[in-house]
């Protein structure tokens, strides 16, 4: 299986995800849009399987 | 250093120095995390292994093996490299070196064991006084010996750096001072500075105290002067954190350093303007006019200049490190970053979150918005940012590169070595994100059980036992994280018969110390107007502590002990007549 961007850059965009996802959270909170934990939970599982299907998509596929 | 020899084969003796530094430092981390885990868990009251009254032994090992220990023996290994590897010469007389690191072993064996005998019944010796040791506060005296003897082998360190520079400076005459050395002899400049005011609380009023000798001490006198000391040593953490950010990561990025000049510049405004600003620490203390916290707030925010810069001139190097390997465009040029490499991903997450530790900094620097959070669990919110991250993550991820430099050996796990740093990473943001959203809504630090009967906290967004449960499983991976650095140290320390993967050089910066002007190097220059500043900002508030209090403590003298007496008399006589009447 060929990656479209390499293991650590994955790796750093996962963490990453889940990083923003914890300050976002609690960002919109500050501006009175409280997401429960369970909203919290489903958006960063949305956002890492996006990212996962995004790298292991074969490259030259689209774009 | 010939080329492609490592620091351990030009320099075998002083590589086996800094190696034992650098393993107190691991061991003090490793029971530091322990105990940071057992804090985590027990506050949440998710997992509780200790009694409530055992949380602050418990505290003030954490703080004081982390922020004393794991910190400071790590730096004088960082430096004693630095100085030796940029001068390209030995120590004069190795038989110091080693004192000075004897004497730090010494110091920190000593305080360590009044702390953790704290923990039996069976040895009449405690500290449960934290890493800020406020008095009234009281540790065995063991504990201030220790740190006295520390802090001196730290203070003959620096004097070992002069030595060789000065050395240096004879071989070499009218050369520029080697960044790596004008950086270590800044910082260790601000160290002297700052450190006396610690050594005098300690030597003048709290040791005396401690052993009987003083019957009383002035609490906002030694807190004042702790908190001289206790701003810099701050920073003490953090420069050699932004040594290996200017030296180490432009070229673990593919590239050069972007200024020597304003590198230089960077430590001179650290040197000038950290210790001024103590009393930031203190809006809330009574004593201390308002006056003069304004004024301590008004030099802090000026310090916000030189990290400023260095945000400036890491990103810069970075960028052209990553255009040197191909990089291209507006943002793209960050992909071909070295993300591979732990020593210098560790080094960048490190960096991004300080940025933003710094600007809750700003938060605890305000005055008016202190109130809000101040003794709250904010403020070790902010702390684990910072030196538990800015300069922890950093000198972890240094070690990557550094342990394998003065050992001649390969990095053993090089991808779980990623894993490790971005562990922390993560870890970090969820545990401080807890923290700094905890203390918003009033959950103080420093406290075993945070939780009151018949009341609650009005958190934003979820609830306190979600905050709890992100604590701690925040906590729990930062554990995770730190044995998993100490095994890979381990297993490395024992790879013998491999080579490290990258020779020891460091580059040359792209615009070089020949743009600088020379009277960045004229230290002398800087120690006085340090010194200036110290007097300006210190002298009236400490005149003022003194003349309210007095040097040892308000109830010292023999009036306000006659005063006290003919009270406390004047009140059981009035007790026994009210009781009579009725
Ligand atoms: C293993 C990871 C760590 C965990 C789980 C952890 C956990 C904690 C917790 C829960 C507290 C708050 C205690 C309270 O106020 O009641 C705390 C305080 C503190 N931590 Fe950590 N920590 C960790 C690593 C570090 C590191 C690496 C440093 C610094 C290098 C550090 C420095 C401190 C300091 C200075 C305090 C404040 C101590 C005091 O209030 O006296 N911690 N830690
Ligand atoms: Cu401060």
């Amino acid at each position: 299986m060929r990656l479209r961007t390499s293991p650590a850059k994955l790796l750093v965009l996962v963490a990453l995800c889940l990083v923003v996802l914890v300050e976002l959270r609690t960002a919109l909170a500050f501006v009175g849009v409280s997401l429960s934990i369970g909203a919290t939970v489903a958006v960063g599982v949305a956002a890492i399987a996006a990212l996962l299907l995004w790298a292991v998509r074969p490259a030259g596929s689209g774009e | 250093m010939p080329n492609g020899a490592t620091f351990a084969d030009a320099y075998p003796t002083q590589a086996r120095h800094i190696r034992a530094a650098f393993w107190a430092s691991f061991l003090s981390l490793g029971v530091g995390a322990f105990f940071g885990l057992i804090q985590a868990l027990h506050r949440t009251d998710i997992l509780r292994v200790i009694e409530s009254q055992t949380y602050y032994t418990v505290l003030t090992a954490h703080g004081v093996f982390l922020v004393i220990s794991f910190t400071i023996f790590f730096l004088v290994g960082v430096f004693q490299w630095a100085v030796t590897d940029s001068l390209e010469r030995p120590p004069v007389d190795m038989r110091f070196t080693w004192g000075w690191y004897g004497l730090m072993s010494l110091g920190a064996s000593l305080t360590a064991f009044a702390i953790l005998a704290g923990f039996t019944d069976s040895i009449d010796v405690r500290a449960n006084v934290l890493f800020t040791f406020y008095a009234p506060l009281q540790a065995h005296p063991l504990f201030y010996v220790g740190l006295v003897v520390f802090v001196v082998g730290t203070w003959l360190a620096g004097a070992d750096w002069f030595r060789s520079w000065l050395a240096w400076k004879g071989d070499n005459p009218g050369e520029r001072i080697p960044l790596p050395t004008f950086m270590v002899l800044t910082t260790m400049i601000m160290w002297y500075i700052s450190s006396i005011g610690v050594a005098v609380a300690i030597l003048a009023f709290i040791l005396p105290w401690s052993l009987e000798l003083t019957g009383s001490l002035n609490p906002t006198l030694t807190r004042t002067l702790f908190w001289y000391f206790g701003h810099p040593v701050v920073y003490f953490w953090l420069l050699p954190a932004y040594l290996l950010w200017y030296i180490l990561l432009p070229k673990l990025a593919g590239g050069r350093l972007f200024s020597d000049p304003l590198a230089r510049v960077v430590f001179i405004l650290f040197v000038l303007l950290s210790t001024p600003v103590g009393i930031h620490h203190q809006y809330l203390d009574p004593g201390i006019s308002e006056g003069f916290k304004f004024i301590a707030m008004t030099n802090t925010m000026f310090l916000l200049l030189p990290s400023l810069l260095t945000a400036f001139t890491i990103i810069a190097s970075m960028e052209h490190g990553a255009r040197q390997r191909g990089g291209e465009g507006y943002f793209n040029w960050l992909t071909a970053l070295p993300w591979r490499d732990p020593a210098f991903t560790g080094m960048a997450l490190a960096g991004m979150v300080f940025a933003f530790g710094g600007f809750t900094g700003i938060v605890n620097a305000g005055m008016n918005i202190n109130y809000l959070v101040h003794n709250t669990l904010w403020v070790p919110g902010h702390i684990h940012t910072q030196v538990g991250t800015a300069a922890a993550l950093t000198f972890m991820a240094g070690a990557y590169w550094l342990v394998p430099q003065l050992t001649g050996n390969r990095l053993v796990g090089r991808g779980l070595a990623l894993v490790q740093v971005v562990l922390w990473f993560v870890g970090i943001v969820f545990m401080t994100n807890s923290m700094y959203r905890g203390g918003l809504v009033g959950i103080p630090r420093r406290t075993a059980e945070p939780q009151y009967e018949g009341f609650e906290y009005e958190v934003a967004a979820g609830s306190v036992g979600e905050l709890n449960a992100q604590l701690a499983i925040g906590g729990t991976i930062l554990f995770v994280s730190a044995m998993l650095f100490l095994a890979l140290m381990v297993l490395t320390a024992f790879n013998g018969g491999t080579e490290p993967i990258d020779d020891g050089s460091i580059p040359p910066a792209l615009s070089g110390p020949e743009d600088s002007p020379a009277v960045l190097d004229n230290l002398k220059l800087w120690v006085a107007i340090a010194a200036v500043l110290v007097v300006i900002a210190y002298s009236f508030p400490l005149a003022s502590i003194v003349s309210r209090g007095g040097l040892f403590g308000p109830d010292i003298g023999p009036i306000p002990v006659a005063i006290d007496a003919a009270s406390t008399v004047a009140r059981t006589a009035l007790e026994a007549v009210s009781a009579v009447v009725r």
